[in-house]
């Protein structure tokens, strides 16, 4: 007994870095029977379909391509086969151009620094980009946001940096621990996830507020 | 510095040239983007465009780096004659899309305006590229070569799935050409302004 498969679904295309990506699919209904999948992709301007090349990398029901295979500004047809004993079923395509799924890492090395000079005291943030981002070439443009709250409090104060990797805070009150967090996004893509957080205890003489 | 009459003493520096560029791709590019996101919100959806788009865009005759490794062994004289080349190829599509734009039914005026500041900044960009190539390699505006628009028929379709087709198709190349202007432009800041060390 048993059935053919349900109609798998490609859910997700994600690029990290604008050189690589991967495509994820949803299985459906396996009918009861071992069930494999198979992945098609045609790129624009080519006639036939290919097979994903690495089943493996991206994870479970996955399909990654590496820089081999992967075109910018190009559309890509992919879709995904479901077949056991009892037949296939193929999922509807899904269109996608590596250019417009980026989604960064999250920027790291955050560090906090409390700046206490005559003339000004500060926040002094800096962070770098996240490593598999090629912005030194200018393949990638990021910018950045940064989040920042007490470590008590339950609002985030969010504030766009723009380009930079460093930002000086100056409005914030003595004494207080704060937890501070950033990320990054392609000049028209996904922001990435935000980076793991970084604290500070600011001293107590200061007094900034006016 | 202000160039009273343009006397070469007062030039503006090559750094400037690009950064007013790619100040101006940018911006180009995120209008693009908006517009083309707006009509395709708007016009496109569950009408499965996107499949009907796939490979036809007037400028895909041109050969243009489709990857990190090809956009960086390019040598930068022919990048920037690429850039010339695109830029030059949609010269005339926008000339068209603003005085097409407001035949379509229910067009918002935001598509509209945008319309109007890409075919602006776009001759604008093209200026300031042909005075970056002149500094670069003085004595050559850039090959003349660029792709043919023979599009303006469709957007005058009286079916109007036809018609709204021919404008998404046009709004999706004008997206994806712009980023790669954009994209290039930076490469080519970062190349021969910065070492390579953005």
């Amino acid at each position: 007994n048993g059935q053919p498969p349900g109609k798998p679904e490609i859910i997700r295309c994600r690029s990290p870095e604008k050189e690589t990506f991967t495509c994820w699919w949803k299985p459906s209904s396996d009918g009861g029977l071992p069930t494999n999948y198979t992945l098609f992709y045609k790129k624009e301007r080519e006639k036939s379909y290919n097979e994903c090349p690495d089943y493996k990398s991206g994870g479970p029901n996955s399909c990654y391509f590496d820089q081999k295979h992967t075109s910018i500004w190009t559309i890509y047809n992919v879709t995904v086969k479901a077949t056991n004993d009892l037949g296939s079923n193929t999922s509807a395509p899904y269109y996608v151009d590596v250019a417009y799924i980026v989604e960064p890492d999250p920027p790291v090395n955050l560090t906090l620094e409390w700046v206490d000079q005559a003339y000004a005291k500060y926040l002094l943030l800096n962070w770098a980009s996240p490593p598999l981002a090629d912005v030194r070439s200018g393949w990638l443009t990021l910018e950045y946001e940064l989040r920042i709250k007490p470590e008590e409090g339950q609002e985030w104060e969010i504030i766009f940096v723009g380009l930079g990797t460093k930002y000086q805070l100056f409005s914030l009150n003595s004494g207080v621990k704060y937890v501070v967090q950033v990320r990054c996004r392609t000049d028209n893509g996904e922001w990435s996830q935000w980076s793991s957080e970084s604290y500070i205890q600011l001293p107590k003489e200061f007094r900034l507020k006016d | 510095p202000i160039c009273p009459n343009g006397s070469d003493s007062c030039q503006v520096s090559l750094g400037d040239l690009f950064d007013r560029a790619v100040k101006l791709s940018h911006y180009i590019h995120s209008l693009s983007a908006e517009m083309f996101n707006e009509f395709d919100e708007r016009y496109a959806q569950g009408r499965g465009f996107i499949a009907k788009a796939i490979n036809s865009c007037h400028t895909s005759t041109l050969t243009t780096p489709e990857d990190k490794e090809q956009a960086q062994q390019i040598h930068h004289e022919d990048l920037l004659n690429v850039v010339l080349s695109v830029l030059r190829s949609w010269n005339d599509p926008l000339l068209h899309l603003v005085s097409e734009v407001q035949r379509i039914k229910e067009a918002p005026d935001t598509i509209l305006w945008k319309a109007m500041e890409i075919e602006e900044q776009n001759k604008r960009l093209l200026e300031g590229m042909e005075k970056i190539v002149g500094r670069v390699h003085p004595g050559d505006i850039g090959n003349e070569v660029y792709s043919t628009w023979s599009g303006l028929p469709s957007l005058q379709l009286a079916d109007e799935d036809s018609r709204l087709f021919a404008f998404y198709n046009l709004l999706h190349c004008l997206r994806r050409d712009s980023h790669k202007i954009d994209n290039y432009l930076k490469l080519l800041k970062c190349r021969l302004i910065h070492d390579s060390n953005c």
